[in-house]
């Protein structure tokens, strides 16, 4: 049954997309099969989603982060994970940096709505298409992508008191090695 | 009929986490609702990748005190993955056995809070003595009533002696005594079945659209559960059952989540016996790689997911995970239409929520 969720899964992405991803799967030592599929062109995840519904697969959720490219230049990326009875096959895309648009999957598949909306305001990624696209856990007054510019505690209060602090630790261990 | 919006939350007498519910109501029955949640959110995954690897065992068990034990195990499962570290065979029974005792815990706890909301004092009293049993069985074992402390990279940090194993078995035994006449009364007392019998219902076809997980899928007949579609930990070599309902209410949920405890002692029972000899844990402090890897397990609410990516040094690249009470708020939009007002703290309560958990 697994095995052939898989097999249905790559041709239906070839018949989709073509030539244009790259899949490889896992088998650990219990059995369990992970995907890891990559695609070149991130407004392809609209037709992953509709092959995922297809095979009555679900969201399990999905991971921003940024990585670097070979030029050391900053890479936003999502991690789709897709359930596909028990497989989990992680989908990556990557958003261009100047506009951080991409579609939604949650007109085809439900499950990503909530998972959509967190992206949205904590990694400031224009949901396009999305139904309801309010604010999930922040306050209005907080800026979408905080989690790009989170600032730490010890900044926002001035490093007044860690400042003090570190002398003090650092002055202790000076002496020590002076000592 | 006027309609009102009756402003539920963000604290109330029944739900001792803040979530806010604006429910849309026609006289007394309701029409729709909005959820509003944020109230609690501690940014947590940032949290996560500002601490090294094993920090975040210590920091993943403080998201929720109920799975406690599914959090820092799924995160270990998944740097092991990455390291490519096999567990020793003794700590993976150990993991499951730890889990198990929390997931009879938190179902006993939910149990208890239903018959608490309908009124039935005594069947509330009832259901946390019972819960007693087990809670000290984590006390004696690990020497804490909730967060166990149980996992580390590689295996776990507890072991059992033929004295615990004993004290173990002896327990259980006491517990399904117990249980049985809980579980009766459930089953067949009238007013529970009154306040519960087709009370919140989320047909089949919803759960599967919806993409809800854990005792709330297996309520509404989805036959899902991760410690049999991708096995981890020593779950591979156990036998039991999935307890599926299709009654698809709160009733259906609640018999799904009391099946389970059962299931649970047998799993306990099981690993007690064949417990195989050896070490809990590998031996050495092992070097995470860079790489990606996600892990799964069956918290006690549901499937629960970790997506881990790491660079080659001691703190994750990133660090994401999904929790089973995450997916479930949605459906409260199926749940609860048509009815009463009366039920809604039956029906948030029916899902198992974490607030804790959901907002990290």
């Amino acid at each position: 049954m697994e095995r052939k969720i898989q097999e249905d899964f790559a041709a239906e992405l070839t018949e989709a997309v073509g030539e244009g991803f790259s899949l490889r799967w896992e088998t650990d030592s219990k059995g369990v099969v992970t995907g890891w599929c990559r695609l070149d062109d991130h407004n392809q995840i609209t037709d992953v989603a509709r092959i995922v519904s297809k095979l009555g697969g679900r969201v399990i959720t999905a991971s921003a982060y940024k990585t670097k490219n070979a030029q050391q230049a900053e890479v936003r990326e999502i991690a789709y994970h897709f359930d596909l009875d028990g497989c989990t096959c992680t989908v990556t895309i990557e958003i261009p940096a100047s506009n951080g648009k991409v579609k939604s999957i949650t007109p085809i598949l439900k499950s990503a709505d909530w998972t959509e909306r967190e992206l949205q305001e904590l990694y400031g990624i224009k949901l396009v298409g999305h139904p309801n696209p309010k604010r999930l856990f922040l306050d209005r007054s907080i800026d979408e992508g905080i989690m790009d510019k989170l600032i730490p505690l010890s900044v926002a209060m001035n490093g007044a008191s860690t400042k003090t602090l570190w002398e003090k630790v650092f002055a202790g261990t000076s002496k020590e090695v002076n000592g | 009929m006027s309609t009102f919006t009756i402003p539920v939350g963000p604290l109330h007498v029944a739900l001792e986490e803040p979530m806010y519910f604006k429910v849309e109501v026609e006289g007394e029955t309701v029409v729709s609702l909005d959820i509003t949640a944020g109230h609690v959110h501690r940014g947590m995954e940032l949290l996560a990748m500002n601490r090294n690897f094993y920090q975040n065992i210590t920091l993943t068990e403080r998201l929720c005190s109920l799975c406690s034990n599914s959090h820092p195990c799924t995160y270990c499962m998944a740097l092991e993955k990455i390291a490519g570290i096999q567990v020793p065979e003794r700590g993976e029974y150990l993991r499951v056995i730890a889990d198990e005792i929390k997931r009879m815990g938190s179902n006993l706890f939910n149990a208890g809070i239903l018959a608490h909301i309908i009124g039935f004092e005594s069947l509330f009293m009832h259901a946390m003595e019972i819960r007693e049993i087990v809670q000290d069985i984590k006390e004696t074992i690990y020497g804490n009533r909730m967060n166990l402390a149980a996992n580390c990279i590689g295996g776990v940090r507890y072991d059992l002696t033929t004295e615990k194993v004993k004290y173990i078995t002896k327990q259980l035994e006491c517990l399904k005594k117990s249980l049985d006449e809980l579980y009766d009364i459930y089953t067949k007392n009238k007013f529970v079945r009154a306040r519960t019998e087709g009370v919140g219902v989320l047909p089949k076809e919803a759960a599967i659209h919806y993409g809800v997980v854990g005792p709330v899928a297996r309520g509404s007949g989805i036959d899902y559960d991760v410690r049999k579609k991708s096995p981890y930990a020593a779950y591979d070599r156990l036998k039991f059952d999935v307890p599926v309902e299709e009654g698809c209410d709160v009733r259906a949920r609640v018999m799904v989540r009391l099946r389970e405890i059962f299931e649970a002692i047998k799993i306990v029972e099981q690993c007690l016996k064949d417990l195989p000899h050896g070490p809990t844990c590998i031996d050495y402090l092992p070097e995470i790689p860079a790489g990606e890897a996600v892990a799964k397990s069956e918290a006690p609410r549901g499937e629960l997911i970790y997506y881990l990516r790491t660079n080659g040094t001691d703190t994750p690249e990133r660090l994401k995970w999904r929790v089973p009470t995450y997916m479930n708020w949605e459906a409260l939009h199926v749940m609860m239409p048509g009815n009463k007002v009366s039920d809604i703290p039956l029906i948030i309560n029916s899902i198992d929520p974490c607030i804790s958990c959901t907002e990290r």
